[in-house]
């Protein structure tokens, strides 16, 4: 008989009947050979390890994080909707007591959706950590500083997007190097909106890096921060295409590496992201973490083709990836010492593309920058598909000022747009303007 | 006509059935010697042999021998490949691991070593083991592994079983377990088999021999000869059965069998039981034996009676028969008693029991008396629906289940066991729901047993890029084309079901059920390379066919 350290509760919800196409990586059959593996593992029988059924996300959970235009319904599908909801349910089970860790094991994916949604991109339509994220500040109020640490091969450019500017949101995505890896972006002076410098942290590995690499930046670098940072809530986005098997990436990751990362980590939630080794990745890497969550040895768990010989970095690359570490970690350290813009209103343009589902998107931002709140911002966007939306963001924590600049951008908004869209965090308002 | 014998811890019961009629019943004590027990309740029966079509024993000789650690010493033979420590689930030093690793998909990644194999026969052989257990993980993907060791100790050993064989569902630790107290009963099965066929020879009984199994059918002694296991837990089997042969029902219903120390719950869907579906938990350990659901709760007819936090409570410990039957301390009988419900009672003994806590709660014997058997049946309410509840959020994996839940909503209680007549009352008041009391209850484990449908499961997984499908429970290992269906492989299923009959211990009239079945388009790169294709077909469990209702 194994008895678990920690109680550890797991969502598994593999959507069975849902695919982008049938041939796409993103299918029914992604967590068919994890679950063969978990069950033959008996892991779901070990003592403090159980299964809980997932939940599903109601729209006004997803306007907590998202400005869907013209409208959530038409932006997403049920499978969404679980995922997400999943999500909250691991988050509820943490909260409650009911478990001291839990893993959410759901597709689809979220980490590339944006606050604004036109569409999928990077197999994402909305983003799951958010949506989780949001619900826990509205029913747990007493959690005041997050931090996910998205260990996703892909840079999580869409959980950047949404606490770009949030001071109580820590960022950390450790990736491929976006040189070399969709979506292109996750670069190091990519640091956080000007009122949440720092808060925003990449860590962009070069190909081929192994678990060294890896655990090397957990420690000398994650860790750390986190130590200063001192969330009241760790979550890990575990994707699992790190893998040295994934067949989209370029990483030479081992499932006894994840193990060890969680292991590190100690995150409170584990939520499945991107990964698509589906057979020689994903059903080992998953039992490691599921073991390393709830305090359970994982020394046995190897992939069976593993040759960790052959995965070793080059000594050069390994130089590297402590020099980029500590300049990371020495930035971190000097992040309030970074010149702050001297007028009240930041601007910032830019395109994205979802390249899921082909739209084009322009964004103008204009952000109040506030010393007494994180500031009220407001998205201007314009997408391929024909709509053009204003976005109003009131945060957390919005003081009186920003709290009336963004109604009255809301109110004042006239011409060509679609709809104004209005999300109040703390009065847990969303409002939608169709014009 | 059918015999249905059940061999209990305190009496052995024993009904016959005749056309759609119970023609007999007898009750013995159960003695040292079990067959004694048996012999003496078909005698008390009398009735004429010849007529016998079959004779259904429900035991819980496997239970006992394995709660009790009454088995002989079992080796194990264990591959395991990378994943969970093994050595976590062994019970003994008579447990050896040795090399060899299959993936999930029955790919052989490291071969067993017939001298590692052999090394450790020799070893087993040392230890005067009489019966060995073969596992791997992921034999039922592959059982390649078990059945080269097995070709090498066969004839080494007395009783030798195969993990693939026991269920092909997937749960390693839980197939090593199954596997090992399988091995370890075999002898125990075996001998009882010969002993009871030897007795029921010399009465003249020459019918079939049927074994009651827990997840409520039945299957032939030489099934059981073969898979002991399945025997474990066959009493609330029995008792739920009988509860199904009484009153026919359709709809949702609550099945309880209060006994005097434990109630036991289960639930029937138009007449079929809830099946647990991983398998069932004996001496502490998690099986792939099919069972049925269900929960036991420590509140029964002889349940202490006590206070706790200023409020009544009933259960979960019995110190012995209730006080208006010469027992220490109250219980609800003896509520009952005062309340005139259990005439077979001590009135004044009953009412002095509960005397002092009359005082002590400043409350009137009889108004005590009413509280005190509300107070059993709310205990009972309370696990119903902690049980209900469990099942209803039993997890699911698809989004048209997420979105159109079926939830599982008892309409109605049924009851059977001692008291179940006096609480009647009581049940529907508390429940809210109609609550029926079957009659002949007294006979509802034996004549569950009589009744019971001959069961058996198939899985059945075939991988069209392979080329390959495979059945673990018939050993079926064969060649498909790459343009396999589903239908193709429930068709063929259903047709091996029936073939397979008398290896699998079924009777030749079995209806058979899909109850699982997958398809999922396997890709490689962005090409699809083949389909992976899942099913379970089971015979149906339930009644036979032609009964009605008492």
């Amino acid at each position: 008989m194994i008895q678990a350290k920690r109680k550890t509760g797991l969502i598994f919800f593999p959507a069975y009947d849902w695919e982008i196409s049938p041939t796409h990586p993103e299918r029914q059959e992604r967590l068919l050979y994890t679950q063969d593996q978990v069950l033959e593992e008996g892991l779901l029988d070990i003592e403090g390890i159980k299964e809980f059924k997932a939940g599903v996300a109601r729209e006004e959970d997803i306007h907590r994080a998202h400005f869907c235009i013209p409208d959530v319904n038409s932006r997403i599908t049920p499978s969404h909707n679980i995922s997400a909801g999943g999500c909250i349910e691991s988050a509820r089970l943490v909260l409650e007591g009911v478990v001291e860790k839990a893993f959410a094991l759901v597709r689809p994916p979220g980490h590339h959706a944006m606050r604004v949604v036109h569409g999928a991109r990077g197999f994402c339509n909305i983003n799951i950590e958010a949506v989780m994220v949001e619900w826990i500040r509205k029913y747990y109020p007493h959690i005041k500083k997050i931090a996910i640490v998205d260990t996703d091969c892909h840079h999580g450019d869409g959980s950047q997007d949404v606490y770009w500017h949030d001071p109580n949101v820590l960022y950390i995505s450790i990736h491929q190097d976006g040189r070399t890896l969709y979506p292109g972006s996750g670069f190091t002076d990519e640091f956080g909106g000007p009122g949440a410098l720092g808060l925003t942290l990449n860590v962009p590995l070069p190909p081929k890096t192994s678990d060294q690499g890896f655990l090397h930046a957990i420690e000398n670098l994650i860790l750390p921060v986190l130590d200063e940072f001192k969330p009241d809530l760790v979550i890990n986005s575990a994707g699992q295409d790190n893998h040295y098997s994934d067949p989209i990436t370029h990483m030479a990751f081992t499932a006894g590496g994840y193990a060890r990362l969680n292991e590190l980590l100690d995150p409170d939630i584990c939520v499945l992201e991107g990964g698509y080794s589906i057979e020689a990745a994903l059903p080992y890497i998953n039992t490691g973490i599921i073991l390393a969550l709830a305090g359970v040895d994982y020394s046995f768990v190897r992939e069976p083709d593993l040759k960790p010989e052959a995965l070793r970095e080059e000594p050069g690359v390994m130089d590297y990836i402590k020099e980029l570490c500590e300049s990371i970690l020495n930035a971190w350290h000097q992040r309030n010492e970074l010149s702050l813009p001297n007028q009240p209103l930041v601007e910032r343009k830019r395109r994205i593309y979802y390249d899921t589902d082909g739209i084009s998107e322009n964004q103008q931002e204009t952000l109040r920058f506030c010393s007494d709140c994180p500031g009220v911002f407001k998205i201007d966007t314009q997408a391929s598909t024909g709509y053009r939306a204003l976005c109003v963001h009131v945060p957390h924590g919005a003081c009186k000022a920003c709290r009336r600049q963004g109604r009255e951008w809301f109110d004042t908004v006239k011409g060509r747009y679609y709809a104004a869209y209005l999300q109040d965090m703390d009065n847990d308002v969303y409002l939608i303007d169709i014009q | 006509m059918i015999l249905g014998i059940d061999i209990g811890g305190t009496h052995t019961d024993a009904v016959c059935v005749k056309d759609n009629a119970i023609v007999a019943t007898a009750k013995v004590i159960t003695g040292e010697n079990l067959v004694d027990s048996i012999i003496g309740a078909i005698q008390g029966l009398c009735v004429d042999y010849n007529l016998l079509k079959r004779v259904v024993l429900s035991t819980t000789l496997s239970t006992n021998s394995i709660i009790e650690k009454k088995y002989a010493a079992t080796g194990m033979i264990v591959s395991a490949g990378p994943g969970v420590n093994p050595r976590n689930y062994f019970l003994s030093n008579d447990f050896h691991l040795i090399e060899g690793a299959i993936d999930h998909r029955g790919r052989e990644y490291i071969p067993v070593r017939k001298d590692q194999i052999l090394e450790v026969t020799k070893i087993l052989k040392k230890n005067r083991m009489e019966g060995v257990g073969v596992i791997g993980k992921f034999s039922v993907r592959n059982p390649t592994h078990e059945k080269t060791i097995y070709s090498l100790i066969a004839d080494r050993f007395h009783y030798v079983s195969m993990g693939h064989r026991m269920s092909g569902s997937l749960n390693f630790p839980r197939r090593l377990h199954t596997t090992y107290f399988n091995t370890a009963v075999m002898p125990i099965q075996e001998r009882f088999v010969r002993s009871v066929k030897n007795a029921l020879e010399a009465l003249g009984i020459t019918s079939n021999i049927l074994f009651l199994k827990a997840d409520g059918g039945t299957y032939s002694s030489s099934a059981a000869d073969r898979l002991p296991v399945e025997t474990i837990l066959s009493g609330p089997a029995a008792s739920m059965m009988g509860g199904i042969a009484l009153k026919r029902n359709s709809g949702t219903t609550l099945l309880l069998d209060v006994g005097g120390t434990t109630t036991d719950i289960g639930i029937l869907i138009d007449g079929v039981p809830v099946l647990e579906p991983r398998g069932v938990c004996v001496g502490g350990l998690k099986t792939l034996v099919r069972g049925l659901k269900m929960v036991s709760v420590g509140a029964g007819g002889d349940s202490q009676v006590h206070t706790s936090d200023g409020g009544l409570r009933v259960g979960p410990h019995r110190y012995g028969p209730p006080v208006c039957m010469g027992g220490p301390q109250p219980t609800p009988m003896d509520a009952l008693c005062v309340l005139g419900e259990f005439e077979k009672g001590n009135l004044n003994e009953a009412e002095q029991s509960l005397t002092p806590l009359a005082r002590q709660m400043n409350r009137e014997i009889p108004e005590l008396a009413r509280a005190i058997v509300g107070e059993l049946v709310k205990t009972i309410k309370d696990s119903c629906d902690d049980f209900i509840h469990e099942v209803n959020s039993c997890p699911v994996y698809t989004i048209h289940e997420m979105l159109h839940p079926d939830p599982v909503k008892p309409e109605q209680v049924m009851v059977i066991g001692g008291p179940a007549k006096t609480l009647k009352p009581y049940i529907e008041d508390m429940f809210q729901m109609k609550c029926r009391v079957p009659d002949h209850f007294q006979v509802a484990n034996a004549l569950g047993a009589a009744l019971a449908r001959t069961t058996a499961q198939i899985t059945l997984l075939a991988d069209t890029q392979i080329k390959k499908l495979i059945c673990p429970e018939l050993d079926v290992d064969m060649k498909i084309p790459a343009w396999y269906t589903l239908n193709d492989m429930i068709s063929f299923g259903n047709q091996a079901l029936k073939d397979n009959a008398p290896y699998l211990g079924l009777s030749d009239d079995i209806e058979t059920d899909v109850i699982e079945q997958q398809s999922f388009n396997m890709v490689d790169g962005f090409n699809t390379t083949g389909k992976n294709l899942r099913a379970k077909i089971q015979s149906r469990p339930g009644i036979i066919s032609g009964w009605r209702e008492l």
